[in-house]
């Protein structure tokens, strides 16, 4: 009777299986689970392995002195990074438009004027038409005052104001006109040219300024002029107010930011594609060619800086030469980040575009070898490098309730997506792909503007609410929960994350809508993007369609969302797709750990 | 409004001409166009009822508030102080009721109070030394949303954003909290001046007068 222990090494959290065998008989005793201390494949894991083992023999009731032998993945050797590189920015010259979108604007309709500050009213003789604009000094008290006082003399079309003050001005108005406040830098508004404020109904946006023609109308511009006027209008789609400030050369500026080419190098052929075509055309590229061999970036460029990052990294890991480093997978995605716009008058930001990468690395098999002999040394237990990461998930998948094979699996970890096939004969067929939910993470982190990775990963694995009362909240699929005690006060009113110890707030100016978006789009550009994209590699025929059952296994595939978003979208393929239940308790977790116990008990026969 | 216009006419045209005597204002400057109110007039006009319409937020204020006390320690104006809650509150598109509670001094009390009568369930209370809470009506007295002890730190534009987070607590919006200042120095420096402002407002607590919904104009 031998007691064993498999360890799977993954890129968030080390697994230990602990098991008894006799007479090739296999009795699982115990798991565990912590979280991987350091990089895979580098030797700060052995701290979280250690501790790993010591936890589950502990649940088992046995010490380290019963242990006879350790099994070890060979750590499917990737490694994967993740960078993320912006492609366009909006600039606006001259001031030409202001559409930061204030909460609370004042009145409601368009209104088309010459701009003038509100003091040099009393100088005006004509009868133009004026949008008059009021620096910080004025209260909303005088600012309405004076607009009543010069109504009746000079048509006054709307109104321009720093302080957020438009709906208090607007009540004080005998008249009511559009105002569009909170504009930051008042003073830089250009004065005595024409322009247009608009300002929609509580709940509507503006439809006028959003549209080119509408634009072309107000200000009577030909079709030249009209087309030049799009990038405004297609700035200002969405927001509840507007204004375009018609300046001589005043424009809108979309800029593509040159950020260089990736290359794909195979044995046979090189793809060469430019990061700012989008997340798109890049995939196209790397999924034209079989066997990637590296992945370079032009050097000097943005791109080049990414990927060359990842190679330092890696580099500094594994103690290897960068130049001995090999990005073996990319996965790219297209983003968003929200970025402060250049030359806005009122800080506005626009959501920029931007792609996001995951890289892949080959580390060295030797680093396993590394740990397994200092931790044999250190604990004087045998340490095997047993099988092949993929084979082993395998063989822990099949323990799963109704499998059999052939049988796909798909691990969904933190660093990378791996797929393998096993058909009737048992011959087992793997692919590893970069992009997982580290890529997740960073993909809500950037698209939601946040600085703390930490609140991102916390947002990727947890259901949202909203605190309706002191006495019930409202989860995200609009179910109600009621409490019998008040909840803390300061949850009220807020978007909480319900995680395991309690609600958590969210102390972000985000609705829960817009976070529940982000989040399911970003899981669903990597995972399935990721799932068909592996699962087609490894399929006989290169067919999705050929491949009947899917488990699935790994630390994402315990998320809340992530399966049911891929079985949906395997539903389309006619693929059954499901979440592990590894030996019929553990979930998706620890599939290679119990893998690697069968196959030592299997060997030892 | 007739008999107002000749008058007003002529503060208009007063604030103008001062405004083109320097032609355009230096925004660096902070300097703020004489304030053209200087006063408030305060009226009880009877028992506070609970409101009903979810779209107000109750203000209460302390037994001294603006009658035997008219500034905060730091000297800024009670009207001043009102107005600037007010006009957060109403740029957010609410109603408010302003309502003087007797029965205690304590800043958390006279806000629970309020939150209690208040439509929405939200009340802000107010100290004559201008210390503020905002309250809720489900949580308990000494419990708040937010809360701002350091009177000696609060500004104008604080008070503005107290009123704008009290309305977006009402209208169900999750605001961030308002950015309070926070000085070493100033418990030292004014606990004295604090203790004996807190002394004379408690001299004129009533426990046994209800809260009295008042009337503020300003002039």
């Amino acid at each position: 009777m031998e007691i064993i222990a498999g360890v799977d090494i993954g890129n968030a959290s080390t697994e230990v299986a602990l098991a008894r065998a006799y007479d090739g008989k296999v009795e699982f005793l115990s798991s565990n689970i912590v979280s991987t201390t350091g990089i895979k494949g580098t030797k700060q894991n052995i701290n979280g392995l250690f501790k790993s083992i010591t936890e589950a023999l502990k649940k088992a009731g046995l010490t380290v002195e019963d242990l006879n032998k350790i099994g070890i993945n060979e750590a499917a050797p990737v490694i994967g990074d993740v960078a993320m590189e912006t492609i366009t920015e909006t600039i606006i010259t001259e001031s030409t438009m202001i559409g930061h979108n204030p909460s609370t604007p004042g009145g409601v309709g368009i209104g088309v004027g010459e701009t003038i500050r509100i003091e040099k009213l009393s100088e005006i003789k004509d009868n133009k038409d004026y949008i008059v604009v009021i620096p910080p000094e004025v209260s909303f008290n005088l600012a309405a005052k004076i607009i009543n006082f010069y109504q009746s003399k000079v048509n006054i079309r709307g109104a321009i104001v720093k302080n957020d003050d438009g709906v208090l001005i607007n009540n004080r108005l005998d008249k009511k006109i559009p105002i569009v406040d909170e504009v930051e830098l008042i003073d830089k508004v250009p004065i005595g040219m024409l322009s247009a404020v608009e300002v929609a109904e509580v709940g509507g946006t503006v439809e006028v300024l959003s549209n080119p023609y509408g634009i072309a109308t107000v200000f009577n511009l030909n079709s030249d002029e009209a087309k030049q006027v799009v990038p405004i209008a297609r700035a200002l789609i969405g927001n509840r107010s507007a204004v375009v400030i018609k300046t001589p050369k005043g424009d809108v500026k979309e800029r593509r930011i040159p950020a260089g080419c990736i290359e794909v190098i195979s044995f046979k052929k090189k793809a060469k594609i430019n990061v700012d075509e989008g997340a798109e055309m890049i995939m196209s590229a790397i999924n034209s060619i079989d066997s990637i061999e590296d992945i370079k970036g032009e050097p000097g460029t943005n791109a080049g800086g990414m990927l060359e990052k990842v190679r330092q990294v890696m580099s500094n890991l594994t103690e290897q030469h960068p130049k001995a480093i090999k990005i073996q997978d990319l996965l790219a995605v297209d983003t968003f980040i929200p970025q402060k716009v250049k030359g806005g008058l009122a800080n506005e930001f626009f959501l920029e575009n931007a792609v996001g990468v995951a890289a892949m690395v080959k580390s060295d098999k030797l680093q396993m070898e590394m740990i397994a002999k200092e931790l044999s040394t250190k604990i004087g237990v045998e340490v095997k490098v047993g099988g092949v990461e993929a084979d082993m998930a395998i063989k822990g998948a099949l323990t799963t309730p109704g499998t059999n094979k052939p049988l796909a699996i798909l691990d969904m970890g933190a660093g990378s997506t791996d797929a393998s096939v096993i058909d009737k004969n048992g011959e087992i067929k793997s692919i590893h792909l970069a992009g997982a939910g580290d890529m997740v993470t960073l993909l809500i982190k950037t698209e939601l503007g946040l600085e703390d990775l930490e609140l991102a990963e916390d947002i990727k694995r947890h259901p949202l609410a909203k605190v309706e009362s002191l006495f019930h909240i409202r989860h995200e699929d609009g179910s109600v929960e009621f409490f019998e005690k008040p909840l803390k006060p300061e949850i009220f009113s807020k978007v909480v994350l319900l995680k395991k110890g309690g609600m958590i707030p969210i102390e972000e100016n985000l609705s829960l809508e817009k976070i529940i978006s982000v989040r399911r789009t970003s899981k669903e550009k990597v995972f399935v993007t990721n799932a068909i994209r592996a699962l087609r590699k490894v399929s006989p025929t290169n067919n999705l369609r050929d491949i009947e059952f899917v488990v699935m296994v790994g630390g994402s595939a315990l998320d809340f969302e992530i399966p049911q978003l891929i079985t949906d979208a395997l539903s389309h393929y006619n693929v059954v797709a499901g979440r592990a239940n590894i030996r019929g308790i553990e979930g998706p977790r620890n599939a290679v750990a119990t893998g690697l116990v069968l196959s030592m008990v299997e060997k030892d026969e | 409004m007739a008999i107002d216009e000749k008058l007003l006419r002529n503060i208009v045209e007063e604030v103008l001409k001062e405004m083109n005597l320097d032609n355009t204002i230096d925004s660096n400057k902070k300097e703020f166009i004489p304030e053209e109110i200087s006063n408030m007039e305060i009226k009880e006009i009877g028992d506070v009822k609970k409101g009903t319409l979810p779209n107000e937020v109750v203000i209460g204020v302390a037994p001294a508030f603006g009658v035997h006390q008219t500034k905060t320690i730091t000297g800024i104006p009670h009207y001043k102080v009102l107005r600037e809650i007010i006009a957060g509150i109403e740029e957010e598109g609410l109603n408010y009721r302003i309502i003087r509670v007797y029965r205690s001094s304590d800043v958390a009390f006279v806000a629970h109070d309020s939150a209690k009568l208040s439509g929405s369930g939200i009340g802000i209370g107010i100290q004559s030394k201008g210390t503020t809470v905002i309250h809720q009506k489900d949580l308990f007295p000494l419990s708040n949303l937010e809360l701002f002890p350091q009177a000696p730190l609060l500004d104008l534009e604080t008070f503005r954003e107290i009123g704008r987070n009290a309305a977006k607590y009402a209208k169900g919006e999750s605001p961030n909290p308002v950015p309070v200042r926070n000085d070493q120095m100033a418990r030292p420096k004014y606990q004295a001046i604090a203790a004996l402002l807190h002394i004379k407002e408690t001299q004129y607590v009533d426990g046994n007068k209800k809260p009295q919904e008042l009337n503020v104009e300003f002039k």
